[in-house]
C-alpha cells in the first residue's frame, strides 16, 4: 500500500505580531511541522507497517519550506521519503491553490493509495485544504478520521462525527484527515532523528506539475486587529485566596455580572 | 467566469440551516437549496425559506453523504450561482471541497457576516486561527463560502416543491456501522454563565472543583481544547475554541486557561471574562476584565464558598 502524508510546514500564529491595523509581521514565528500533523504521520506509519507499506510524505509552499531542518523534521517521523515542492509562486497561496499543488504531486507520485492528512493547520486553522485535494483528485474524501485499518481490498476508516461514531468499508483511492485525538502519535527517537539524513528527498519543480489556475479571487479590502483592547484587566494578586475572591465578587457585583 | 444571481445553499445530513438560509438571501435574488442525504433532510430543508429544493434522491443503503461530492460540484458548476453556502461540519467541508476544486474557487471561512457590494459578495472574517480581521471582495466567478449552519428552521409557511434529480454517488465506500453517541444535550450558546477550564487542572478528578463553582453560579461548564480532546475529561460538544464553539455569555471564568488566541476567539463576546490563574505572564490577564494571578486549587474552592454564602 502506498501511503502520502500531506503535511504543513508554517509558523504558529500565536508568535506572530499584529499590528494595529491588522497586518501580521512574522518575522519572529519559526515554521515547524504543524501542530496536528504528527497524527497523520503515526496513522500513516501504523498503517504501511501493518501493510507493508510505503509512507511518502508530501508538503507544498514556498522556497523557504525547503530547508535541512525542514526535511529532518518530516523524515524522523516514520516517512520512507520526502517530496517536495517549494517555489515562491506558492506564496501567500489560498486553500485550493494548494490543493490543487498538492493533487498534481500525489499524481505525480503514482499509485497512491491513501492520502493522509491533519485535522486543520495551525495557521489558518480551517480544516479544509485537505478536503479539497480529495476534490481535485477526484477521489473520496473523509474528514473526522479516529483510526484507519487494513481492510478488504481496502482500509476500514472509522470517523467521529457528531452524530456518532461511524465505521465505513472504504475501496479505491481516498484522501482522509485525521482529527486531532485519533491517536498519541510518538516524539521522533535519536535513531529517527539520526535515521532522517540518510532517506531520500524529491523535489517538484512546480512549472512541470499541471496545477489550475485560480479562476476566483479574492480582493482584501481592509484589515483590523481585534480588539482585545477593550477588557477591563483589573487583575488582583491571589496569594491570599479569600481577599483576593472578596474583592472580585464585590466587584463582580457592582459590575451586575453576578 | 459568469455567474447568475443565484445563492445556492448545500445541505447534507442536517437540516439546521437558519444562517445559511439567511446568508444566502442577503447575497442572492433566489435560494436554490441542494440537498444530500435522507428525504427527512429534503424535507425539513423545504420549510426553511428557500425558494427551490433540490434533492439527490435518498442514498443506497449504507452509502455516505460525501459520495455525492462529485455530483454536488457538478451540479454548482452547471448552475454558476453567484455564491455557494455551505456548513463549517465534517459533511459541509468535504462537500464544499469538491465545489471548490471544481470551480478554481478558494473556500472562505471564519465567517462573521456577509454582504453584496453592487454583484459582489463581501465578507467580514477571521483569519489566520482568528489573529487578525478582514473585509474580503470575491471576485471572477462563483464565492464559496462555509458558515456555522444555524438552528432548524420554524416550518412556517408553506413548503416549496422538492425537486428529485438521479445522481451517481463515488463507489467504494460503505457505512458498516454507526454508534449512536449519548450526548448530554449541551446548549452552551444559551448559557449566561459560563465557567470554562484548561490545561492548569491537573486531574481528572479536579474537575469536582470546577463543577461546583458552576453549580454556585449557576453556570454551564467549558473547556479549552486539550481537555476535549487530548485528554477526553470533558465532552467535545463544551470546548470553547476556534475550531469548537463560539459563545457570548453574561460571564465568562476562564480557569487554568492561558488565553492563546486559538481559545479566545471562541468567546469574543462575552460581557465580562474573569480569568484564574498561576502565571501571571499568561496572555489571558490582557484578555480579560478581571483577574487573580493565584493557585485555581485554592482560589477556585474559595470562589464557590464566597458565592454560595452570598447566595
Amino acid at each position: 500500500m502506498k501511503i502520502v502524508v500531506a503535511y504543513k510546514w508554517a509558523p504558529n500564529p500565536q508568535d506572530a505580531d499584529v499590528r494595529p491595523d491588522g497586518s501580521v509581521d512574522w518575522s519572529r514565528a519559526k515554521n515547524a511541522v504543524s501542530e496536528y500533523d504528527p497524527v497523520a504521520f503515526e496513522l500513516a506509519r501504523r498503517l504501511a507497517d501493518a501493510t507493508g507499506g510505503e509512507v511518502v510524505g508530501l508538503t507544498v509552499g514556498a522556497a523557504s519550506i525547503d530547508t535541512p531542518l525542514a526535511r529532518k523534521a518530516a523524515l524522523s517521523r516514520g516517512l520512507d521519503r520526502l517530496v517536495m515542492v517549494a517555489d515562491d509562486a506558492l506564496a501567500g497561496a489560498d486553500g485550493t491553490r494548494l490543493a490543487g499543488a498538492l493533487a498534481a504531486a500525489v499524481r505525480t507520485i503514482g499509485d497512491v493509495d491513501v492520502v493522509l492528512a491533519g485535522d486543520s493547520s495551525v495557521d489558518v486553522a480551517e480544516g479544509q485544504v485537505a478536503m479539497t485535494l480529495a476534490g481535485e483528485l477526484g477521489w473520496l474524501g473523509l474528514n473526522a478520521v479516529s483510526g484507519v485499518t487494513a481492510g478488504d481490498g481496502g482500509v476500514v476508516v472509522e470517523r467521529d462525527l457528531p452524530s456518532g461514531v461511524a465505521t465505513l468499508a472504504v475501496t479505491g483511492a481516498v484522501v482522509l484527515a485525521a482529527s486531532s485525538d485519533a491517536v498519541v502519535a510518538r516524539v521522533p527517537g535519536m535513531k529517527d532523528i539520526l535515521g532522517a539524513a540518510k532517506k531520500p528527498v524529491e523535489v517538484l519543480a512546480l512549472g512541470d506539475l499541471a496545477v489550475p489556475a485560480t479562476e476566483v479571487a479574492l480582493v482584501t479590502l481592509a484589515t483590523a486587529k481585534p480588539d482585545a483592547g477593550a477588557r477591563l484587566g483589573v487583575v488582583l494578586d491571589g496569594s491570599d485566596p479569600a481577599a483576593a475572591v472578596a474583592q472580585l465578587v464585590g466587584a463582580l457585583r457592582q459590575a451586575r455580572a453576578l | 467566469m459568469n455567474v447568475t444571481s443565484q445563492s445556492w445553499i448545500v445541505v447534507s445530513d442536517d437540516p439546521a440551516v437558519s444562517a445559511l438560509v439567511e446568508a444566502a438571501r442577503l447575497l442572492g435574488t433566489e435560494v436554490v437549496a441542494l440537498v444530500v442525504g435522507r428525504r427527512e433532510v429534503a424535507e425539513q430543508t423545504a420549510h426553511a425559506g428557500v425558494d427551490r429544493v433540490v434533492w439527490l434522491g435518498e442514498p443506497a443503503d449504507g452509502t455516505p453523504v460525501e459520495a455525492f461530492a462529485g455530483e454536488v460540484a457538478r451540479i454548482i458548476a452547471d448552475a454558476a450561482p453567484r455564491v455557494v453556502l455551505g456548513a463549517a461540519t465534517p459533511a459541509g467541508r468535504v462537500l464544499l471541497g469538491a465545489v471548490a476544486a471544481r470551480l478554481h474557487a478558494p473556500v472562505l471561512a471564519g465567517i462573521g457576516s456577509v454582504e453584496l457590494a453592487g454583484d459582489q459578495v463581501v465578507v467580514a472574517r477571521t483569519v489566520l486561527g482568528g489573529i487578525a480581521e478582514h473585509r474580503t471582495a470575491v471576485s471572477g466567478g462563483t464565492a464559496v463560502l462555509t458558515l456555522a449552519p444555524g438552528t432548524s428552521a420554524d416550518a412556517t409557511g408553506a413548503p416549496v416543491a422538492i425537486e428529485e434529480v438521479a445522481a451517481t454517488p463515488t463507489t467504494g465506500a460503505t457505512i458498516t456501522d454507526v454508534r449512536v453517541k449519548e450526548q448530554t444535550k449541551v446548549d452552551l450558546g444559551a448559557a449566561r454563565t459560563v465557567v470554562a477550564v484548561g490545561r492548569g487542572l491537573k486531574s481528572r478528578e479536579d474537575l469536582a472543583l470546577v463543577t461546583d463553582l458552576a453549580e454556585a453560579v449557576g453556570g454551564e461548564v467549558a473547556c479549552s481544547r486539550p481537555l476535549a480532546e487530548g485528554v477526553d475529561w470533558v465532552a467535545k460538544e463544551r470546548y470553547v475554541g476556534i475550531s469548537g464553539q463560539h459563545i457570548a455569555p453574561d460571564l465568562y471564568v476562564a480557569i487554568g486557561i492561558s488565553g492563546q488566541l486559538q481559545h479566545m476567539v471562541g468567546v469574543r463576546g462575552a460581557k465580562v471574562v474573569v480569568a484564574i490563574n498561576s502565571d501571571k505572564a499568561a496572555p489571558i490577564f490582557a484578555q480579560c476584565d478581571y483577574g487573580i494571578v493565584g493557585d485555581l486549587y485554592q482560589v477556585v474552592p474559595a470562589l464557590t464558598a464566597a458565592l454560595g454564602a452570598g447566595a
